[in-house]
Formats: structure tokens, C-alpha cells, sequence
């Protein structure tokens, strides 16, 4: 049954701009799913980690910009920078999770605010590589073909398939976590971190691990962020807002499940992105008023709380 | 000699309203564990609320604080009473993504009022700075200044001298032992945030002529807040004043000798350090 939906759901996903294909939708579903892999992202240090970080745009940002540096210094296609910036992202991830990771809770949370903080600004004042607040801009994407067709930069069709794929990806890689030994030794870190400790766990090994493994595909969504918008600066990929965005999505969807995320994604910023078309400003409304309503009645998201309805074991 | 003089002057104008901001923040922590998120979208709804008295109905914003600030006060213990009070027995995390809701929230509301554009404050007598022994001052930022050292001497007394304010520090220090001893830790709560938000609502005011107004400014503000608080001990209220003046220097002082648009992420490192080797601050004061 459980398989059956599962495979219907991708199947969905990969013939919806099929069905109903006008640019907006279209467009509504890339965020969606560019959203889904960033709230993935976070949820696998926040949720299944619970270590709340408020500095994500970091790994966002540099794997934006490695993107779109290769490109336009190397002339790496963007299809092949994308791969890199999340392992980019993941590298940083080791030294910022070796110094924050000294901190717990809430001291941890404030640091990745500071070091997000501090990286914003090298990246704005940085302007030989990054191009300061002038910002980098791709004007055209190279020629692809794909099974004797050239691929049509100017559709949004090919860039929904890139994030779909991303985002079963991050997906996939949250449920085979969650299955490893990582993902038990996460989950009992968050349960328990002195405990975790007493029984032999490398609390700060298994914790960088986790934010490396978030960072990666924070970073992948920032590349295709950079490749589907053809443009970025540092305000538009660093800033704290972006950090806070991933972290609803999350909570809003479900912590700890795989599938929260998605929830949290489609229901955010679908909510964001209708509010965006009517009113131009303050699309994020929803966003403070749900997680309000989240943390105050339905701390398991709205995932969690579905499941829970449906008699789930765990 | 005179660079330095001028940062020296400029830095500690600055630093007094962050220490003002900085204190709201700490006692806040100090009495409920709340690392509050929406710290500075209160200096932002000050810094409106001084912009929209003036336009409206031309009052200067030194003289509509006084109205101002009891009226964050209410606010605060609208939001405690209504909104945070269920959220706190949770847990830190739990109240710090609740309070980052609550600040999104307010920002954005007020980006849909007051749309996105900055706007300033101008004041006739702020045209020309003071200059004292030929170092600028600007009057504005003067007057908010003295005022500002008013008002937090003032809360410093009401927490030394008088029942209420021992009752809070009392709560600070130990609530479980604080409610043995007859002190209604909940209606020190209650308290406490409305001070916390009259505070930074009321630096938001002192701010507002020498500052742009635009509605995420909160944003950046709460950053600065944790950095001050950090740095002088997370619930130490001289340490906050201490970190206020501190950050204030660092950043005119930085601004001058080590680069200028390096100059926010100077405090930001001395931040990170101090969290990591010194986590009850600076002084040693605070609670880790």
C-alpha cells in the first residue's frame, strides 16, 4: 500500500507540468520543490539531529556562488557546478560544525546566526571573486542536447525536472540516513546528547557529519537556485530571512520524517507565492503565523500530525 | 588624535542605545529563559511608532517616548500574556523558533502597512551637529544619548531599590526559590517582558532620527542584541550596558581602523569567541 502510494506520488511528480502547464504553476511547483530540498536539508540537522541552526543561508550561498562561479570563470555548465557546490557547502560545514558544535541549543543556534552573519559580509565585501553587491549574472545557459533534442533554456520545463530529481534525492538520502547507523546516533543525540556521550557516540563527529550531509544539499539547491534565476548577490542568497524560511518549512512540515519537507513546502510556499502574486510584499506572513500555530498546538507538523491520524506506528 | 576622539564619542553615542536595546533583551532571558527573537522588530515598531507621531501629528520624537514607551509596555505583556506564556514551559528552542515566527510575522505585517521603502526622520535642529572642542556630534543623537542613560539608569534603580525590581532579580537568580518565598514569579514574568519590549521599543524611538526606517531593520538589530548580550553575560544586566558600550566602540573604532565595511563582522567574530571561550561572558557574570 504504503509502496503503491509512494510510486503513484513520483509518478505525479514527473507528469504534473504535463497536466497542467501554464508558467505560473509551473514556476510554483520549481519553488516548491527547490524549497523541498532546502527544508529536507535543514530538517536533517534540525530534525533528526535537533540542532537548530539559524545560518543555513551559508550553504545556500556558497553553493550558489560555486555555481555560478564555475561557470563563468571556468566555463563549468551549471549542471556540472551544482554537484560541486554542494560538496563545496559540505566542506565549509566541517570547520563551522567543529566551532559551533562546542555550543549546544540555543548558543549553538546563536553561533550559526554569527558565523551566517560573517560570511555574508566576505561575500559582499569579497568583490574580486564575488562582484560584491553588484552580484554575478548568467545571460545564457550552453547548448544541451538529450536524446537527439536540444534542451529549451527558455521553457521552465527542463529546470522542473532538474529540482524534481533534487528533491527525490534529498529525500531519499533523509530515509536512508534516518535508516544508517548516523541517523540512530542523531536521534539519540537529540534525545540525550550527555547520554548519547555516555554510550560512546562522538557526539561532535556524528553532529558535523550531519551538518555536512545537510549542507550538501543546501549548496545543491543554491546552485540551481543560481542556474534557474541566472542571478544572485550576496543579500539575495546570504541573508538571515533565507536561514529562518528553511527552518519553517521544516517545523511547519514535520521534524524528523521524511516526507515533512514536502508537506511544509507545498503548503508554504504555495501559501507565499499566491499572497506574492496579489500583493507583491510581506509573503512571509504565513509563514511566522503558522509556525506560531505550529509550535503552539502541533509540534509534530503538519506531517507528523497526518500521520498520527493515521494510526502510524512511529 | 582627533579620529580617535571622534570614534571614541561616536562609538559610545551609539553603543548607549545598543546597551539600552541590549538590556531589554537580557532580562528578558535572565527571567524566562526566552532568547527573544522578535527583540528587534520592537526597536522597529518604535522607530514607526516615533515616525508616524511625528508626520501625523508633528511631534518630536523625544517628547512622544513618553507615550510611546508605556504603550510597548502594554504590548509586551499583550504578547507575553497571550502569546508566549503557554510556548515557555517548552523549552529555549521550542519559545526561540516561536519568537522567530513572531518576528517574521510582525516584519512582514508591517512591510504590507508600511510597504518596503526607507524613509527618515528629519529634524530641524539636526541640520548641523554640535562641535565641542571640534568634534561632531550630532544633536539628535545627543539627546537621545543622555536620554538613554536616563532610562536605564532609571530601570537599573527600580531593579536595585524597589520591591518589584528585587522580586525580579530574585525570579532571575532562582525562581523555584524566589516563588518559595512568596514572589509571584508569574506576574514577574509578566513584568519583565513588558520592561524588555518598553525598552527596545523605546531605544527603537531614540534611534529613529539618526537612522533609516524600513521594516526588516529588525533583522540585523536582533543580531547586534545577541552579540551585546553575549558579550556581557547572557541575563547580567550591567554586562548588557558593559556589551552595549563595547559593540558601540568596536564598530566606530573598527570602522576607522580596520575597514569599513568590515566593521559589523568585527563584532560578530568577538562574538563567536567569546562563546566559545568565555561562554558566561566577558565579565564572567552571566548564565551559560
Amino acid at each position: 500500500m504504503k509502496k503503491i502510494l509512494i510510486a503513484l506520488a513520483i509518478i505525479l511528480l514527473f507528469s504534473a507540468p504535463l497536466i497542467v502547464s501554464t508558467p505560473f504553476f509551473v514556476h510554483l511547483m520549481i519553488m516548491v520543490l527547490m524549497w523541498t530540498v532546502l527544508g529536507a536539508s535543514w530538517n536533517i540537522l534540525g530534525g533528526y539531529a535537533g540542532q537548530v541552526s539559524f545560518g543555513h543561508a551559508t550553504f545556500l550561498g556558497a553553493g550558489a556562488y560555486t555555481t555560478m562561479l564555475f561557470y563563468l570563470k571556468l566555463g563549468i555548465a551549471p549542471w556540472y557546478g551544482i554537484p560541486v557546490g554542494g560538496l563545496v557547502a559540505a566542506l565549509i560545514a566541517l570547520p563551522v560544525g567543529f566551532i559551533c558544535f562546542r555550543l549546544r541549543g540555543p548558543y549553538f543556534a546563536l553561533s550559526t546566526l554569527a558565523v551566517a552573519e560573517i560570511i555574508r559580509l566576505v561575500a559582499l565585501n569579497w568583490e574580486s571573486l564575488t562582484n560584491g553587491p553588484v552580484g554575478l549574472l548568467i545571460t545564457t545557459l550552453p547548448p544541451v542536447t538529450l536524446f537527439g533534442r536540444s534542451i529549451d533554456w527558455e521553457s521552465k520545463m527542463p529546470f522542473y525536472y532538474i529540482v524534481a530529481i533534487l528533491a527525490l534525492a534529498a529525500l531519499l538520502a533523509t530515509y536512508v540516513m534516518s535508516r544508517t547507523r548516523l541517523g540512530a546516533y542523531l536521534l539519540a543525540i537529540r534525545e540525550d546528547i550527555d547520554s548519547a556521550e555516555a554510550i560512546g557516540i562522538n557526539t561532535v563527529q556524528a553532529r558535523v557529519a550531519a551538518l555536512s550531509l545537510s549542507a550538501f544539499f543546501a549548496g545543491v539547491a543554491g546552485g540551481f537556485y543560481a542556474m534557474y534565476l541566472r542571478y544572485i548577490d550576496p543579500d539575495a542568497v546570504f541573508p538571515i530571512a533565507l536561514s529562518v524560511e528553511m527552518v519553517f518549512i521544516a517545523v511547519v512540515g514535520g521534524l524528523t520524517t521524511v516526507a515533512g519537507p514536502l508537506i511544509g513546502a507545498i503548503f508554504l510556499v504555495t501559501l507565499g507565492e499566491v499572497f506574492r502574486e496579489r500583493f507583491l510584499v510581506g509573503h512571509l506572513i504565513f509563514y511566522g503565523i503558522f509556525m506560531m500555530i505550529a509550535i503552539r498546538y502541533m509540534p509534530e507538523g503538519i506531517w507528523g500530525k497526518l500521520r498520527l491520524w493515521m494510526g502510524a506506528q512511529h | 588624535m582627533e579620529t580617535l576622539v571622534q570614534s571614541l564619542v561616536s562609538g559610545i553615542l551609539t553603543g548607549s542605545l545598543y546597551a539600552m536595546i541590549g538590556v531589554g533583551l537580557t532580562v528578558i532571558f535572565g527571567v524566562m529563559r526566552i532568547i527573544n527573537m522578535a527583540h528587534g522588530d520592537m526597536v522597529m515598531l518604535g522607530m514607526y511608532g516615533s515616525f508616524w507621531v511625528l508626520t501625523l501629528w508633528k511631534v518630536d520624537p523625544f517628547v512622544s517616548i513618553v507615550v510611546l514607551v508605556p504603550a510597548a509596555f502594554l504590548i509586551g505583556v499583550f504578547i507575553y500574556r497571550f502569546l508566549l506564556k503557554k510556548i515557555v514551559p517548552s523549552g529555549e528552542l521550542n519559545t526561540l523558533l516561536y519568537t522567530a515566527g513572531l518576528s517574521l510575522f510582525i516584519a512582514n505585517l508591517a512591510l504590507l502597512v508600511w510597504t518596503g521603502d526607507y524613509r527618515t526622520i528629519k529634524l530641524k535642529y539636526a541640520i548641523m551637529p554640535l562641535r565641542p572642542f571640534g568634534i561632531a556630534v550630532p544633536i539628535p543623537l545627543a539627546i537621545a544619548f543622555g536620554m538613554a542613560i536616563i532610562i536605564t539608569a532609571a530601570l537599573y534603580w527600580f531593579l536595585v531599590r524597589t520591591d518589584t525590581g528585587r522580586a525580579i532579580r530574585a525570579t532571575s537568580q532562582e525562581p523555584e526559590a524566589a516563588a518559595l518565598m512568596g514572589v509571584n514569579v508569574d506576574r514577574m514574568a509578566v513584568v519583565t517582558f513588558g520592561l524588555g519590549t518598553a525598552l527596545a521599543c523605546g531605544a527603537g524611538v531614540l534611534l529613529a532620527p539618526s537612522l533609516y526606517l524600513y521594516p526588516t531593520v529588525g533583522e540585523i538589530l536582533v543580531a547586534k542584541c545577541f552579540v551585546i548580550v553575549v558579550l556581557g553575560g547572557l541575563g547580567s544586566v550591567p554586562g548588557a550596558i558593559a556589551g552595549g558600550i563595547l559593540l558601540g566602540l568596536v564598530e566606530s573604532l573598527g570602522a576607522v581602523y580596520v575597514s569599513v565595511p568590515y566593521k559589523d563582522a568585527i563584532g560578530f567574530v568577538i562574538f563567536l569567541l567569546v562563546l566559545l571561550f568565555r561562554p558566561s561572558g566577558l565579565f564572567g557574570v552571566g548564565k551559560s
